[in-house]
């Protein structure tokens, strides 16, 4: 791993970042949209139309309101939302933080229990705990979110009153409160996200228990766990990494529906909204944001592998 | 009688399969004395190394020890409980693998796995077990023990990985080590030093050892006694000279006379003087120049030669030599520069090739299994050729019939056939376009000795029937010395040697081609 193979990745994220502007604002373009109507409402004069275009500039060509907008980005400034006047950058990173706290606790706990429970199944392959963990994975890919959200829902908000349904509190005004606001809407991301991540888990680490080296280090003398954590586990453990990192895909964009359903103001819901309320400036940003963060999760996914795995070379 | 390091009495074993238990070992009784050297040859499927497994206790799950007896000294392996082997392994029984690429831990450094062993086996401390790995392989003749511990696996070459394993191996002072074919895996001139290495650490350390290989030659040169395995029981055991000079048993007969040796030629004819294809400055190149980075060096570097009509030219050299860059250059399969000229025709490179070159210009690749496609039937994949170039597809059967195999095999799936039968059908796939030249890429280097010969009987028959010329490339110099009417070395990429086959012992051939010749293990006796 260089120096010069980092950078590489690094401008690899600035050209990612400048392809999707250039989709995002395509796209906008062609919306049924205009700024214009948007803003002053379908009952404007003609005039008043006229004039608040010439203001914002709709008359130029395109590249020219392109670089006017990315020029503006690069420093944060995504424009005002026409939906409530404020400026969108520091809203969508806001929602971005909300989404990354929910997903980065997702994957933690995802992590504390796939990783075990896969290993398990391998090491205890065709035996009654392999059977039982197969048989939950299954049942937790097959459930869509909707499904296992309401039932937690049901069960530890609604029955046993543990845990609030709904709502967001950040966590630097009241810790535990985020903590028990999370944790319905982190149970049920996991859920998915821990079958197939226990799935891939017990695919690789029973790859790697018939590898020759594991034989090898067997037949030298070493004691089954030295075998199973130095040797095996080290090595079927490196896909995740890789695996991780489309999570966080995942979990931004995809996690919308868990968003919605436990009203929590993160960046997918925010699109969301924005998107209905033909509010351009807010789907633009948050678009762009999303795709950046996108990018970044894979690029340190690669050079943790890169880290982790020394024959991989980036030369 | 002193007690023998192993013995093995009665000892049966069966793999339990959908159709019933299948018998892998019959009534197999050894013994090993201590600091002697047993080289046990066979063929694939033999058995040879389900008794390693057996002697390792690491039996896969559906083995079943009908009856017998294994003792390592006086432990007695089969009633040893699965705690207590981890003490055997290792500390009183070694094994060196085929592969040493495989058999390290890509993602720990090899120094590492070396000390784990040394604390585990010898009950050293980690500073202890460092400079004791540190001696262990200047023993071993590497160069720079402190930077190669540091090392990874992909860094260091075969050898070096082989070289650690042994001193690995070694370095526990076990009572037997099990070597399981330690250098098939390795080019010839490397697999030569391994040997000398295993020898000379023998010779200090006296231990006891079990060589299993399918190479008779090379196991009469490193074994005290040899014994011989075929379908599951030892069909012969004498000390190792002997065994080549006055084999008792047919089969050992028959893997005796396989061995290829270079004094016995099996061609006596003279191609003809026209020359069938002209190869120039051929250099292929895989990978251009990109962005931020240099262009790789080539495969080969200006690669030229003749093959005459009829005439059989061998090329050997290591893996890595650039042996299957000429053969995919030439078929149209990699790009190149350079020219050639068939039967005095200008031919173009790659995709440009036209369809009277690709007729003329067949190739038969290293592995049929999957060079074969899985989903045809053999009748399907001899019809295709026929059919592109002009032949009759009724012709399934005689073609079949001209590798030896029966016409009704036109209706099995590859997967039915076994591997020297597979390699037939590879062959009439190339005969299938009626061609002057037919280049062979190690087509015997996945096959059995008794296998090989009857492949190269085959491809003899072919070339007096059709007139054929062969690019035959391979890495065994003792096979193609009986064959090749010319041997073109070849190395990094280059062409280093091109001589007629009596000019090989010659004094001004290349310092590397002497080296290959040397590396050759020629049977004893």
């Amino acid at each position: 791993m260089s120096l010069s193979w980092i950078l590489r990745r690094l401008l690899l994220i600035v050209y990612t970042v400048f392809v999707v502007s250039v989709l995002v604002f395509g796209i906008t373009q062609v919306l049924p949209a205009d700024a214009a109507v948007t803003l002053l409402g379908e009952n404007a004069t003609a005039d008043a139309l006229a004039a608040i275009r010439d203001r914002l500039g709709l008359g130029d060509p395109i590249w020219m309101q392109y670089l006017r907008w990315v020029g503006h980005a690069v420093t944060g400034d995504f424009g005002l939302s026409m939906r409530t006047g404020q400026p969108v950058g520091p809203e969508m990173v806001a929602a971005l933080g909300r989404s990354l706290l929910l997903a980065f606790a997702a994957i933690a706990l995802m992590l504390v229990v796939a990783v075990p429970l896969g290993v398990v199944a391998a090491v205890r392959q065709g035996k009654l705990a392999d059977t039982l963990t197969s048989l939950v994975s299954y049942l937790g890919v097959a459930f869509p979110e909707f499904v296992t959200a309401t039932l937690f829902a049901m069960l530890l908000a609604d029955t046993l009153q543990w845990l609030p349904a709904t709502g967001y509190v950040s966590p630097f005004e009241d810790p535990w409160g985020a903590v028990r606001h999370l944790a319905l809407p982190v149970l049920t991301a996991s859920v998915i996200l821990v079958a197939h991540v226990s799935r891939m888990v017990r695919s690789e680490t029973l790859d790697v228990l018939h590898s020759d080296y594991v034989r090898a280090a067997r037949l030298k003398g070493l004691p089954e766990r030295t075998v199973l954590t130095r040797h095996a586990l080290r090595n079927a453990l490196l896909p995740v990494v890789t695996i991780v990192a489309l999570d966080v895909g995942y979990l931004l964009g995809g996690i919308i529906v868990i968003e919605e359903i436990f009203a929590i103001p993160g960046i997918g819901r925010q699109l969301m909204v924005a998107i209905t309320a033909r509010d351009l400036p807010s789907i633009q940003a948050g678009a762009l944001i999303m795709s950046a963060t996108y990018a970044v999760a894979n690029t340190l996914a690669d050079v943790a592998y890169a880290f982790l795995d020394k024959r991989i070379r980036y030369d | 009688m002193t007690t023998p390091v192993l013995s093995i009495r009665n000892y049966t074993l069966d793999y339990l399969t959908a159709g019933g238990p299948v018998r892998v070992l019959q009534d197999i009784a050894l013994d090993i004395a201590p600091g002697e050297v047993l080289g046990l040859v066979g063929e694939s499927g033999s058995g040879k190394s389900s008794l390693a497994w057996a002697i390792m206790r690491h039996l896969p799950k559906n083995a079943r020890e009908v009856s017998g007896d294994i003792r390592l000294g006086d432990t007695d392996l089969r009633a040893l409980p699965g705690r207590d082997l981890t003490r055997v392994r290792g500390r009183r029984i070694g094994m060196v693998f085929q592969d040493p690429s495989t058999s390290l831990n890509p993602t720990l450094p090899v120094g590492r796995q070396i000390t784990e062993t040394l604390v585990i086996t010898r009950g050293l401390s980690q500073a202890e077990a460092w400079t004791e790995a540190l001696a262990l392989l200047g023993h071993v003749e590497l160069r720079n023990p402190e930077a190669l511990m540091k090392r990874y696996p992909h860094e260091i070459s075969g050898g070096e990985k082989q070289r650690i394993l042994i001193a690995t191996a070694f370095g526990c002072r076990p009572e037997l080590i099990v070597f399981d074919e330690p250098t098939t895996a390795l080019d010839v001139i490397t697999g030569a030093r391994i040997l000398e290495l295993f020898t000379r650490l023998r010779a200090e350390t006296g231990v006891a050892a079990l060589y299993i290989s399918h190479d008779l030659a090379l196991v009469s040169r490193v074994a005290d006694r040899v014994a011989v395995m075929k379908h599951g029981k030892l069909v012969e055991e004498a000390p190792a000279d002997r065994i080549f000079r006055a084999p008792q048993h047919p089969e050992t007969q028959i893997l005796v006379d396989a061995v290829p040796r270079p004094e016995r030629r099996l061609v006596h004819d003279q191609p003809g003087e026209r020359v069938l294809l002209a190869a120039q400055d051929i250099s292929v190149r895989y990978a251009r120049r990109r962005l931020f980075r240099p262009a790789p060096p080539p495969a080969t570097q200006a690669v030229g030669f003749n093959v005459r009509a009829g005439e059989i030219l061998g090329v050997v050299g290591e893996s890595g030599s650039g042996k299957s860059s000429i053969a995919r250059a030439l078929t149209g399969l990699a790009d190149f520069s350079g020219s050639i000229r068939f039967d005095g025709r200008p031919i173009a490179a790659g995709r440009a090739m036209d369809r009277q070159y690709r007729r003329a210009v067949q190739i038969v690749f290293q592995h049929p299994d999957s060079s074969l496609n899985p989903r045809q039937k053999v009748g399907e994949i001899l019809a295709r050729p026929l059919r592109l170039f002009g032949g009759n597809v009724s012709d399934v059967g005689r073609l079949l019939e001209q590798v030896r195999l029966p016409a009704s095999f036109a209706d099995r799936w590859p997967h039915q056939l076994s591997g020297g039968q597979k390699q037939r059908v590879a062959i009439a796939r190339a005969f299938a376009a009626k061609p002057s030249l037919v280049i062979c890429d190690e087509i015997t280097a996945p096959l059995d000795v008794s296998v090989q010969a009857s492949i190269i009987e085959l491809l003899l028959t072919l070339r007096a029937e059709t007139g054929t010329a062969y690019l035959f490339i391979t890495h065994d110099l003792n096979l193609i010395r009986q064959i090749a009417h010319r041997i073109a070395v070849m190395r990094g990429g280059e062409l280093v040697d091109l001589l007629p086959i009596d000019a090989i012992d010659a004094e001004h051939v290349h310092p590397y081609t002497r080296d290959l010749i040397a590396a050759s293990p020629t049977p004893v006796g």
